[in-house]
């Protein structure tokens, strides 16, 4: 239940780092989408509920901080994350190769989600000049996943001893029965 | 026992439902700033502030760092232009005696009518017996031995000798100077005559005639190199000797001739202040 209750905190504290540290490094050129790599993680990692439960928390903070349309990026995240945790039913996630791989094609996939609503539905135009930060971006959460995934590894082993807490998917899309 | 084994997906699709809805209802009415979002952005302003913590003061620190080098370099470059604009002033300090002195030679031109070629000084030779000057100009400027050397304050002496591009003046303190005075006051005439340390003193005028300290004395303009009525220097002292014909007096001249830098060489006069020597060519 404390996870639960610290997710909210948790997720403020993240979104406004990532947006410190992305201002500071790239004057808000590119985002450093470090929520986005937990998304992924969490897809691969965590369990479906509190994995959706964490996923909705972040994406719902991240359009209140970041200033889009409350719920564009609690939806986006969600998919990513839906995304995610069918893509763990097939593969596992260890190879750093593969991990960047997955980051960047759900990157790709957030940003032509956020470019779709803002060319459709919001009406925005000129949005081939943000293709070259988007392909950047997409460039930096895939190394910002590979990052993720091994810190949050070994936070994992660190906090839990040498088996973790969360469930590692077998191929066959069961649950690991090391987990 | 469906909800049960269905339990995940149920809330998944819930909560992308949840998020449609949420996006939907705000891209119909705008995202206006409800309960939950100004939570969110209440909460994360005081975070915002604690990460800004360290992130403004390493850019103060860093700031006060470019500004100290900054200031640096400004005090360098302050130091020498303030060491540059002390030179130019002592420059055109000098400048600006140097022409109220030429000035004040320049009016005697006008004043009297002389043509003079103006000469700084480049040395000086005090001898145990001569007192003399080098000054730049030379036979090349059209000066001669014999020619008086004056400057504002009066006669100083006369040229001696000339190269080219140099000349040496004689001044009046040397003993070998001998100049024909007169007493202004009362005309009396004499000779002037250097006396080194003594600076000068004018012989051959009789006891019978009246002079006093502080009397002016002026060339007579009787010799043919001087022209007439060009300051002396002032007598110092008169002595009336039991013995002999003459007066024994001291005069003190009136130029400083330890601070001579720049003089004017009389090279040709108006007839009448010079008609004596004009008369003898």
């Amino acid at each position: 239940m404390i996870y639960y209750l610290l997710i909210p905190f948790a997720a403020i504290a993240l979104v406004v780092f990532q947006n410190t540290l992305a201002d500071l490094l790239f004057s808000g050129w590119l985002t450093l989408e470090v929520s986005l790599a937990l998304v992924i993680y969490a897809g691969f990692r965590l369990d479906a509920l509190k994995g959706a439960v964490s996923v909705f928390i972040l994406g719902f903070v991240f359009d209140c901080v970041s200033g889009a349309p409350p719920g564009l990026f609690t939806l986006i995240y969600l998919l990513i994350f839906i995304f995610s945790f069918l893509l763990s039913m097939r593969f596992t996630a260890e190879r750093p190769a593969l991990i960047a791989v997955v980051g960047l094609a759900c990157s790709l996939i957030e940003s032509a989600l956020v470019m779709t609503v803002y060319y459709f539905v919001l009406k925005f135009e000129n949005l081939s000049d943000l293709l070259f930060a988007f392909l950047l971006q997409a460039l930096l959460v895939s190394f910002l996943t590979v990052g993720v995934f091994y810190w949050m590894d070994r936070m994992e082993r660190f906090f839990n001893g040498s088996k973790g807490q969360f469930p590692r998917r077998t191929t066959t899309g069961r649950i690991s029965a090391k987990a | 026992m469906f909800f049960k084994n269905y339990r995940t997906v149920i809330f998944i699709c819930a909560a992308v439902i949840a998020a449609l809805l949420l996006l939907s209802y705000n891209l119909k009415n705008g995202s206006g700033t409800h309960g939950a979002k100004k939570l969110v952005l209440e909460a994360a302003a005081s975070v915002q502030a604690f990460f800004n913590l360290p992130v403004d003061w390493t850019k103060n620190a860093w700031t006060r760092y470019i500004h100290l080098v900054g200031l640096e370099e400004d005090n360098r470059k302050l130091k020498q232009t303030v060491a540059e604009l002390q030179a130019r002033l002592i420059h055109y300090e000098e400048g600006c005696l140097e022409a109220q002195r030429l000035r004040e030679l320049f009016s005697l031109e006008e004043e009297r009518q002389y043509n003079f070629v103006a000469a700084r000084v480049i040395g000086k030779e005090q001898g145990a017996f001569s007192r003399s000057l080098w000054i730049n100009k030379g036979s090349a400027y059209g000066l001669q031995p014999g020619m008086p050397v004056i400057v504002s304050q009066g006669l100083i002496g006369r040229i001696t000798d000339t190269s080219w591009h140099n000349a040496k003046v004689m001044l009046l303190i040397d003993q070998g100077s001998n100049v024909d005075a007169l007493i202004q006051r009362t005309r009396a005439q004499g000779i002037v005559r250097g006396a080194g340390v003594r600076d000068c003193v004018m012989r051959y005028v009789s006891k019978t005639q009246d002079v006093r300290e502080g009397d002016l004395v002026l060339t007579s303009g009787l010799s043919n190199i001087f022209p007439k009525g060009l300051l002396i220097g002032r007598v110092s002292s008169v002595e009336r000797p039991n013995f002999g014909l003459f007066l024994q007096i001291q005069i003190v001249p009136l130029a400083d001739f330890a601070s001579l830098e720049e003089v004017m060489v009389v090279t040709g006069a108006a007839p009448q202040a010079w008609a004596g020597k004009k008369a003898s060519e």
